[in-house]
């Protein structure tokens, strides 16, 4: 259980590396995805359980003993539910950085920053 | 019905931005000219209108609380306004819908208004939906439908006018604004894991029994991503480009609305949900390097729109400092400029794209003289550039007295010097900027240059009228900002609000 937060500790900071020191559009964009995706990492497993079950309640569940071992055993859904938020502003994110770096790439014919900001003078 | 008037202001910007493409398609099939623009303008002065409404029931009554689908807190999303983001809530709508306004003739010559329009609207949609609600996840949420809205419309003149600066300005924007926004989720899960809850009054709660040292690290990730978007100074670097490189109807738009969120934001996380009044020192400390610096890179800009961004940064640092003092006369100061903030800096922003419209340029070395073509934008900077250097008896001047009177009463004499000092410094970048711009020699092709358009000046001179007025009669404002002060002081009655009865 604990190799899920390393995973998602290891993931952040390489993607933090990605972006702030490569030099290339594509490469910090993949960065800045592979953050996030390590952030999502850590919240899904702050909600998981080992053995755990769906959080969805059937007939029959809410019988006086069953609520109880029902909530012990259920995953918490909440980080689930904002994972899920947070993938979709992710892909409006890429989507976005994307299509500037498509722009960026036919003006100037190069995705490294700092060459363009030498071209543009 | 003025209890759904909290949804209704953020949904009302919400639906508009996605009904615009359908207006568009109607309005080119039956040839109906600005149909979007128009539709945009509506759209958000009946949001202003929403939230003025509020006022009434929210400074009477104190805390109004929707409940999202009926579920209460700490389960459900609730909406919360008091007194604090009642006070953003009017700054963000007054001046998207002067923007807007703005807009109707400044964006006029692009083929594709009606994509700014959805743009302009998701912004404001998103600055008001993180300003009202009461759910610190629901607040990122809609902080990235702001950001990510004004990322595309910082590089947006690359689509309209192949204008390549503002592409290469958006992805700096958005690859430090991201950042900052990934960070802010960081700390959101962290504190999930701590606490078990979302709602920032229960938050608020339960976070006063967590040892000091726990709460350190969600506590800094989240005041760098907020930091990023306020561009307090050591985050500053996407500023100056995004503000040049963006329609200068956007720059007033991030100066007077999303940085003013982004500020709310982080004073109800740090003040009001971690009760961190201890790292008010160190926002006082930040406020007082950003007005340092930013007032002296300013002098140096040669380029207007640059010098305005820079300035906007050092008045930020004024905000902080003033807020960062935790005196209630710190707070009340620090608000009252927020709000003055806004007015005067979309003001000199609207300035700048009046000439710009008329000119071409807001390079400072390529204008002069145009005092004669233009004296009504000319006379309206003028009041902005004094307003904003603190000049008696503008609006500028009685918000930074109470920030000075604030810093000397809290035993920072000095920090209060050196604010007075970057107010001088202030005064005299700005009468650089006239003199360059409207004062000395004309060039001879600056010989026929008009006066910009009635609709573009109208929004500006309503500017203008609220810095005098509010200049003249202090009280008017700071009775505005009391409620917000109060609110922010005391917690308890927002918690018990959101929270009653549980």
């Amino acid at each position: 259980m604990s190799l899920n937060y390393v995973v998602a500790m290891l993931l952040i900071a390489l993607g933090l590396y990605c972006l702030l020191l490569k030099r290339n559009l594509i490469k910090m964009v993949i960065g800045l995805g592979v953050m996030t995706d390590g952030i999502h990492l850590f919240l899904i497993s702050l909600g998981y359980r080992e053995g755990g079950i769906a959080a969805i309640v059937t007939g029959g569940m809410l019988q006086d003993n069953a609520a109880a071992s029902f909530a012990s055993a259920a995953v918490d859904p909440i980080p689930q539910a904002l994972v899920l938020t947070s993938i979709v502003i992710n892909i409006c994110i890429v989507a976005l950085a994307l299509s500037m770096a498509i722009w960026v790439y036919h003006h100037y014919g190069t995705l490294d920053p700092s060459e363009i900001r030498r071209l543009r003078e | 019905m003025i209890e759904i008037a909290p949804i209704i202001a953020v949904l009302l910007p919400l639906f508009g931005a996605f009904l615009i493409p359908i207006i568009s398609m109607v309005s080119k099939r039956f040839h109906v000219e600005r149909a979007c623009s128009w539709f945009a303008v509506v759209i958000l002065v009946t949001t202003l209108a929403v939230v003025a409404a509020m006022g009434a029931a929210v400074w009477g009554s104190g805390v109004m609380v929707y409940k999202l689908g009926g579920w209460s807190p700490p389960w459900g999303i609730v909406l919360a306004v008091d007194g604090l983001n009642l006070l953003i809530a009017l700054i963000v709508a007054g001046v998207s819908s002067l923007v807007a306004i703005y807009s109707l003739v400044y964006m006029r010559q692009d083929t594709r208004i009606d994509l700014y329009s959805v743009l302009l609207l998701l912004v404001t949609a998103g600055a008001m939906g993180s300003t009202l609600t009461g759910d610190i996840f629901n607040l990122y949420v809609f902080f990235e439908i702001m950001s990510i809205g004004s990322y595309a419309l910082v590089a947006l003149l690359v689509a309209f006018r192949r204008k390549w600066d503002s592409v290469e300005a958006g992805i700096k924007y958005m690859i430090i604004g991201s950042l900052g926004t990934s960070l802010i989720l960081l700390g959101i899960a962290l504190l999930y894991g701590m606490i078990g809850s979302l709602t920032i009054a229960d938050l608020a709660q339960k976070l006063g029994q967590v040892a000091a040292s726990d709460v350190l690290v969600p506590l800094a990730l989240l005041i760098t991503g907020f930091g990023i978007k306020i561009a307090m100074i050591p985050l500053h670097a996407w500023a100056p480009d995004a503000y040049q490189a963006a329609p200068s109807s956007i720059s007033a738009l991030l100066a007077g609305a999303t940085t003013t969120a982004g500020l709310y934001a982080m004073i109800r996380v740090v003040y009001m949900m971690f009760g961190a009044f201890g790292v008010g020192t160190m926002f006082a400390v930040f406020g007082l390097v950003t007005m340092v610096v930013g007032a002296l890179m300013a002098l140096t800009q040669r380029d207007l729109k640059r010098l305005l961004a820079y300035s906007g940064i050092s008045q930020m640092g004024y905000i902080l400092f003033g807020i960062g003092l935790g005196t209630a006369l710190g707070v009340q100061g620090g608000l009252f400029h927020l709000l003055n903030n806004a007015i005067f800096k979309a003001l000199l922003f609207m300035c700048a794209g009046a000439i710009l419209y008329r000119v071409g340029t807001t390079n400072l070395n390529e204008l002069g003289g145009l005092g004669k073509n233009m004296p009504i934008t000319a006379g309206l900077f003028v009041i902005g550039a004094l307003a904003i250097s603190g000049v008696p008896p503008l609006n500028g001047f009685a918000s930074k007295w109470t920030i000075y009177i604030a810093g000397i009463e809290a035993g920072k004499a000095i920090f209060s010097l050196i604010a007075i000092i970057m107010s001088v410094l202030t005064l005299a970048y700005f009468l650089k900027a006239i003199n360059s711009i409207f004062l000395g020699q004309r060039p001879k092709r600056l010989q026929n240059i008009k006066e910009a358009p009635l609709t573009m000046l109208f929004p500006m001179m309503l500017l203008a009228v609220l810095c005098i007025v509010l200049g003249v009669l202090p009280s008017l404002g700071i009775n505005l900002v009391a409620p917000a002060q109060g609110a922010l002081m005391n917690q308890s009655s927002y918690i018990n609000a959101v929270l009653g009865g549980i």
